[in-house]
Formats: structure tokens, sequence, C-alpha cells
């Protein structure tokens, strides 16, 4: 087990190292640039930076982990990847602050289509409802089969693998996390919605919606197959790799349609985004925006709306110990 | 189907965006792109997709309604509506007009822009002033 949470850090570093290299060549840590500049000795040099304070911070995890006693593997299990994060994000809001002052403003033409016709979803955007029906299906199965759950069944599992948490066949016991689970696709739901509705018309805008209902369908099949786990005794292994079934070929699907001929970035002003990574702008109507740091998009935190979408989520998780048995 | 017409603004071009939008909606208007009945978009989407504050797209629609181009009917939308032409009273607009044309040849002429070019595009303006 150790050297499986030694392979996540490992690729958590190695998704970190890849980066810089991961945004549109107009922006090298979030700051607008020539699209030239990340082959000049100022760009490499951020890179370079940057990718050693990644590397420590890989080594530093991957060596944490063989060592820690058996009594905290737990917490160095969560510990290292934060950290690496962690040390992802301060390596990056620095070589932000560095490239600054070579920082260009995008050219900054907005244009708005007159029309009045409803902005129609796209008809992808039905497979939004499909976490719904697959927490229900597993909900029915269990209510079926419900002589075939055990008295007491485990839901939660540490880093050794070993079950550390254990319900109750009750019905919040066995369905708890289902309900829990439509929760947050509900949640989920709405914010696909708010992305949409939200977010200035573009290619990648689709790009956003697709990203965040199948992030719905994968909590979903995690959920229905933890559900229903104390009835069919699956290993550990196949609930954590079956959601990859649904990841994998999104994330594939997602880079081929960003590869595609994009529109040009977003013209946001540089002194709206502090450290590259929080965009704070009151006087822009927009909800979601691209982001800086690799693709995607980020919230416009002077948009009240975006704290009531993490608030509400808040009080999602916040739930869950009253939902979860 | 012709497009739908499109407004286009620059925000660091250092002309108050309100201005941008209701002049660029004026023009629309005048050309008769914009034709009575149609309705505009809502103020969020426009405000979204200009990156402006709602206020700004708000201020702008608020201001062709007072120029009688909009009727602004809570829940409607904005709706173009037919345009009395005001009757001219005096000669001061022409005198005003031509300044104001003046320093606008003159600010594309210090920024480069040939005299024939300028020329061409006043005579194409013409044109379709002509026809409106």
């Amino acid at each position: 087990m150790r050297l499986v949470l030694s392979a996540v850090c490992v690729f958590i570093g190695a998704l970190l190292f890849a980066l810089p290299n991961m945004t549109r060549r107009e922006l090298l840590f979030a700051v607008p640039v020539p699209p030239d500049f990340r082959e000049s000795g100022a760009g490499r040099h951020a890179i370079r930076m940057f990718r050693m304070v990644v590397l420590t911070a890989v080594l530093a995890g991957v060596c944490a982990l063989p060592l820690s006693p058996a009594s905290l593997l737990d917490v160095t299990a969560a510990a290292a990847p934060l950290a690496i994060f962690l040390a992802g994000g301060i390596g990056f809001v620095w070589q932000n602050r560095q490239l600054a002052p070579a920082a260009v403003q995008f050219a900054s033409p907005r244009e708005a289509e007159l029309t009045a016709a409803p902005e129609k979803l796209p008809r992808f955007a039905w497979f939004a409802a499909s976490p719904f029906a697959i927490l229900a299906a597993a909900a029915v199965w269990l209510f079926l089969n419900w002589d075939r759950i055990p008295p007491r069944f485990p839901v939660h599992w540490g880093a050794g693998g070993q079950p550390n948490r254990w319900a109750d066949r009750t019905i919040r016991g066995v369905c708890g996390l289902l309900f829990f689970g439509a929760e947050l696709c509900a949640w989920l739901s709405i914010m696909a919605l708010a992305s949409w509705f939200g977010a200035r018309r573009s290619r990648s805008r689709s790009v956003m919606l697709g990203g965040v209902i199948a992030v719905g369908n994968l909590l979903a099949v995690l959920f229905a197959l933890i559900a229903v786990q104390p009835v069919l005794g699956m290993p550990v292994w196949v609930i954590v790799l079956a959601p990859m079934a649904i990841l994998i070929p999104t994330i594939v699907l997602m880079v081929n349609k960003l590869n595609e001929p994009s529109d040009p970035p977003d013209p946001t002003p540089n002194e709206r985004w502090k450290g590259g990574i929080i965009y704070y702008n009151p006087d822009d109507a927009v909800l979601f925006v691209e982001k800086r740091d690799g693709f995607g998009y980020t919230l416009n935190f002077a948009n009240p709306v975006s704290w009531v979408l993490l608030l509400s989520l808040a009080l999602v998780i916040a739930s869950a110990p009253f939902v979860i048995a | 189907m012709a497009p739908n017409p499109r407004i286009r603004i620059d925000l660091a071009s250092g002309i108050p965006a309100v201005r941008q939008i209701t002049d660029n909606l004026r023009v629309l208007l005048v050309e008769g792109r914009l034709v009575p009945g149609s309705t505009l978009p809502s103020v969020r989407r426009v405000a979204v997709e200009l990156g402006v504050h709602f206020n700004t797209v708000a201020e702008a629609y608020r201001q062709l309604a007072a120029e009688g181009w909009l009727d602004l009917k809570h829940g409607r939308g904005a709706v173009v509506v037919a345009r009395a032409v005001p009757a001219v009273t005096n000669g001061v607009w022409n005198r005003d007009f031509r300044n104001r044309l003046r320093g606008l040849v003159a600010q594309m002429r210090s920024q480069g822009v040939s005299a024939a070019g300028i020329a061409d595009e006043l005579r194409a303006m013409a044109k379709v002033v002509t026809k409106t």
C-alpha cells in the first residue's frame, strides 16, 4: 500500500511538472506573455525553478511514506500529496510574481451577438440526469437484496486498505451514502447549469460543461459501488478503478477537444488576477472565466453567486455526518 | 438567413464602456439592422459577453430608451420601437457635426490612416446613410 501511495505522489508530481505545458502558449504561470517567451532564457529559468520546487516536494513525500510509522501512515498518506500540491501552488505563485513585469495585455476587443433567442444547452447535458438514475438503481437493487446485506458492514477504508468505519443494516446505514451522493450530484448539476449560463460563449464552455457532468457520473458510480459492496463483496481496488472507466475516456475526449483550434484568449485584465489563480473583478458580470493556470474555468470571486455556490458546497459536505451513518 | 448583428467594444480604448455600447447599438438602429419589434438580449447576457458590469449595459439601454429607440418594459426585455425623427430647429447641429467629424478624421490621420482610406470610408458611409 505504501508503494501505491508513493505512486500517487509521483503521479501528482508528474501532473504538476507538466503544468507549464498545459496552458496556452500565450500564458506562462498565468502571466500573459508573447508566444515565444517560454523558449527565452527568462521563460526557461522560470519553468526550471518551478520544477525544482515540485521535484523537491515529491522526493520529500516519497521518502516520508516508507519511513512513516504504521500508526502515522493515515496522516502521512494525506499530508504527502497535500504538501506536494501546496509546494506546487507556492512555486506557481512565486514564478507568477517573478514574471509579472514581463506581462503583456491580451488584445481586448469583445463581441456580443444581439439575439434574444434563449441559449440552448447541448444535447449531452441530458447526461446530468444519469447520476440520479445510477444512485436510484443502486438503492432499488439494495432494497431487493435487503436480506443479503450483512447486519454490520465496512463503509470506509484506511490508507492500508483496511476497513476503519462500519455501518449497520438500517435505511440510513445502507442508503446514507446514496443520499449523500444524490446531494453532491444535485450540487454538481446546479454547477453545470451555472457554468453554462454564467460563462462567455466559447468552444471551451461546452468542454467545461461536459467535464462537470462527467464528474457527477463518476461520483455516482463510485458511491453506488461502495453502497452495493456489502452485498457483492468486491475488492477495494475494483471500487477505486471502476470510475476510471469514466474518467479516462472523459480526459481523452476533453484533451482532444481542447487541442482543436481554440478561440483567442479571454482578455481579462491582468490586474484583476491575484497570483494568477484567483479572478476578482467586480466590473465583470461573468461568473465563470477561463483559468490562466492550466485548462478549465474558475470563478469570478467578485460575483456574489460564486460565494453562494461555494457556501452550498460547504453545506453539502457539512451534511455528510447527518446523512451517512 | 442573415447573421445576427453584433456589437464590439474595447475596454482598453479609454472610451467608457457605456458609451461604446450605446454608440454601437445606435449605429445598428440607424442603419436599420435592428428593426422595430426586435428584442435585444438581456442585460445579463450582454454584460457577460462583453465583460462589463450589469449596470453598464442597463445604462446604455436606458440612454437609448430615453432617445426613443427602445421600449424597456419589465419582463419583456428591451424592444426596438419605431422612432419618429425629431425636427431640427437650428443649424447648430451642422457645425457640431462638422467639428466632430473633422476631429475624428484628424485623429485617424494622426494614427497613420491614409487620407485616401478615410475618404473611401466616408464615401462608403455616405452610401449607407442615403439608403437608410
